[in-house]
């Protein structure tokens, strides 16, 4: 039922035509057909698997788990409330947001499935390209259309590759999964090097929009940063130029071992000019006209976004200045949880969804019904999921901050920890997770709550700590200022430490720097290192930047030098 | 899936666990069919355990059950316990959520 007649198009995202919607309406009746035969028996679990992974629902240790896409990132108030209600009514009152800027419920009946999925795509939702080999669900920036140092808003451009990529028919059997973020800073906040496709859009000398274009990259078993590919790709060229890698990795990416199937692994055993070569070839063969990106669709597609009114009163900086001078949580709050705006007098907000001894991304129904409220109140209706698996209010009033903050106190989201030790990103782990050789979560618990406290934090400054339960990376580890991997020995869980790992403009894997160690060991072992930091850091330096300096001896020396 | 769990030491007992079809819930081949209690599960010796899961794989549609499998338990415990985290925590509930702990009501509600 479309109600676009009536609402004014939602800021920040596509706004479905009724073509969207006739095309999701029949998704669901085919899947609710699917289920139905599942449940009869007349489909074997073989048989319905990769139907129901089509429709992003998982089987885990416990439950169904329903990963629900959210394109880029960005949702309305509408579409948060109906996540809230799904938690409620057919979940067990959580949600999950992920680090592919997605959430997803752990707790779902098979048989409520259908209803979901038609609930969701009352709201322009769904969950399709959250699971298989195919192009999933593209991720973007988190301050994108916002942020003071963005040159281009990528969001149009992401839109236009998740129509591109929704259920291509070349491309829904990719020898594997397929990941593209794409960005329009530069400052990469979307990980561009560490997926297979990144794209980071940026003006041209003549004013049009280019793309740099890196490739190969990912985590994973064998972590690889991505290359640059391209440096200058015109914008009327982006689908073909997609299409053409798509091709050759679809032609030549290995289907016989599945740890050697991502475009990664392909990148590397060709090389890149090799692989450039033969994306060349395929682009200078492929019929361009058909693939051309015209001004015209970029318009189109551009048009069915809203746009925010970003008129802000005189006096809001002002004002904010004042409030946090009268307010000491408040003016650590703003200093962690904010990032500069490109409109004056507003500021972008990032909600830490990472309370102390909490479990990183889970929320209520009644916090993901405070964060509509939020959005609804004081951002243009509009928020967006981070690939932090937080939450970002992308346009707030500078005066308004304060009032925010207050709000978001009252459901419990307004811990002052963004970038900090206690931001950490945590997959969801053996906890829940089928494939996991350790748990995530209680790691992730028992460091946050250690450097609980919020001074601590500051003074220990900008550090990623993030933690995967498996070598599937989904808790991004080997991009972590410290990483930590879980592995199983002979059903017992072991943690690995890696050092050094960034996923932004300088990328690099962290490096193991010795054995697995058991859990509480292994927060120890992060309470050491950053001892260590603290006692041997320069003026200015992140963990990161003292790691670096110093390599990894007197670190590696804190963890396991015997006293 | 399955087989990664599936270890087996020679000589101790194991318990028969599966999947529900229709909410994905963990349970467990007791004397009186599926549980989502592993207290009730049937302790069977590992001699005999691949004859029972074949048997349980022959019921498995009609019983609305997936994935079934055999899980190592600890000797010598009061009620049966896995052997490995994994399936402690299939049997548990996550170790993160003490709400989530599987009880006697949890599974009486989802019977
Ligand atoms: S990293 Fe492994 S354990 Fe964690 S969510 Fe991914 S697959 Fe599961």
């Amino acid at each position: 039922m479309s109600d676009t007649a009536t609402r004014p198009l939602p800021v920040g995202h596509y706004t479905y035509d009724q073509v969207d919607h006739d095309f999701l309406r029949a998704r669901v009746e085919q899947f609710r057909d699917q289920v139905a035969r599942r449940i009869s028996g007349e489909l074997s679990e073989d048989e319905f698997k990769p139907l129901r992974l089509m429709n992003g629902l998982y089987h885990q240790l416990h439950a169904y788990m329903l990963r629900v896409a959210v394109p880029y990132g960005t949702m309305d108030a509408r579409q948060v409330r109906m996540l809230a209600h799904i938690a409620r009514t057919y979940d067990r009152d959580y949600g999950h947001f992920t680090t592919r800027q997605n959430i997803q419920f752990n707790w779902i009946r098979l048989e409520d499935t259908p209803e979901i999925l038609e609930q969701l795509a009352s709201v322009e939702m769904h969950a399709i390209q959250t699971s298989g080999n195919c192009i999933r669900n593209v991720t973007s920036d988190e301050f994108a259309g916002a942020a003071a140092d963005e040159l281009v808003d990528p969001r149009v451009h992401a839109e236009i590759l998740r129509q591109w990529s929704t259920l291509h028919p070349e491309f829904t059997f990719l020898p594997r999964k397929f990941k593209i973020a794409i960005s329009g800073s530069p400052h990469d906040r979307v990980a561009a090097r560490f997926h297979d496709i990144g794209v980071v859009a940026k003006p041209g000398p003549d004013g049009a929009v280019r793309f740099e274009v890196f490739v190969g990259g990912g985590m994973g078993r064998t972590p690889i940063v991505g290359v640059r590919i391209h440096d200058h790709l015109p914008e009327e060229d982006l689908l073909a130029y997609l299409e053409a890698i798509l091709r050759v990795y679809n032609a030549y990416g290995r289907r016989d071992n599945i740890y050697k199937a991502r475009i990664k692994i392909l990148v590397q055993a060709l090389g890149l000019d090799a692989f450039r070569e033969k994306v060349e070839a395929e682009f200078a063969a492929m019929d361009r006209a058909r693939y051309r990106l015209t001004p015209e669709t970029v318009a189109a597609i551009r048009a069915r976004f809203g746009t925010p009114d970003l008129i802000a009163p005189a006096d809001a900086p002002a004002k904010l200045a004042a409030d946090r001078a009268a307010n000491p949580h408040f003016d650590r709050w703003a200093r962690t949880n904010t990032h500069p705006h490109r409109a004056p007098g507003f500021i972008c907000v990032a909600v830490s969804v990472k309370p102390a001894g909490g479990i990183p991304g889970d929320a209520t129904s009644h916090q993901i019904d405070a964060l509509a409220d939020i959005a609804e109140r004081f951002s243009f209706d509009e928020l967006r999921v981070t690939h932090m698996q937080n939450i970002v209010f992308g346009h707030v009033r500078q005066d308004e901050l304060l009032a925010l903050w207050h709000a978001l106190g009252e459901a419990g989201l307004a811990t002052p920890n963004l970038g900090l030790i206690g931001d950490i990103i945590a997959c969801p782990g053996l906890d829940y997770c089928a494939l996991a050789n350790a748990r995530s979560i209680p790691i992730a618990q028992k460091i946050s709550a250690r450097f609980a406290d919020p001074t601590l934090q500051e003074q220990i400054g900008r550090i990623h700590v993030n933690i995967s339960g498996c070598i599937n990376a989904c808790g991004h580890h080997h991009a972590g200022h410290i990483g930590i991997l879980g592995v199983d020995k002979k059903g017992e869980e072991f943690f690995q430490i890696t050092l050094g790992g960034s996923a932004e403009d300088d990328a690099a894997i962290g490096q193991i720097i010795g054995p697995a160690l058991p859990e509480d060991a292994t927060v120890d072992a992060v309470a050491r290192l950053i001892e260590t930091y603290l006692t041997l850091r320069q003026e200015g330096e992140r963990f990161l930047d003292t790691y670096r300096r110093l390599g990894q001896a007197p670190f590696k020396d804190s963890v396991y030098a015997t006293a | 899936m399955d087989v990664r769990s599936n270890r087996r030491e020679q000589g101790g007992s194991s318990a028969i666990t599966a999947n529900r079809l229709l909410d994905g819930r963990t349970v467990w081949l007791g004397a009186h069919g599926w549980s989502e209690q592993i207290a009730e599960a049937r302790v069977i010796a590992n001699t005999d355990i691949e004859a029972a899961i074949e048997d349980a794989r022959a019921r498995a549609a009609a019983d609305s059950v997936m994935a079934i499998y055999g899980v190592q338990l600890l000797p010598d415990t009061a009620t049966p316990e896995p052997l490995t985290m994994r399936e402690r925590i299939r049997a548990f509930g996550p170790s993160v959520h003490p709400a989530f702990a599987i009880s006697p009501q949890e599974g009486q509600r989802h019977e």
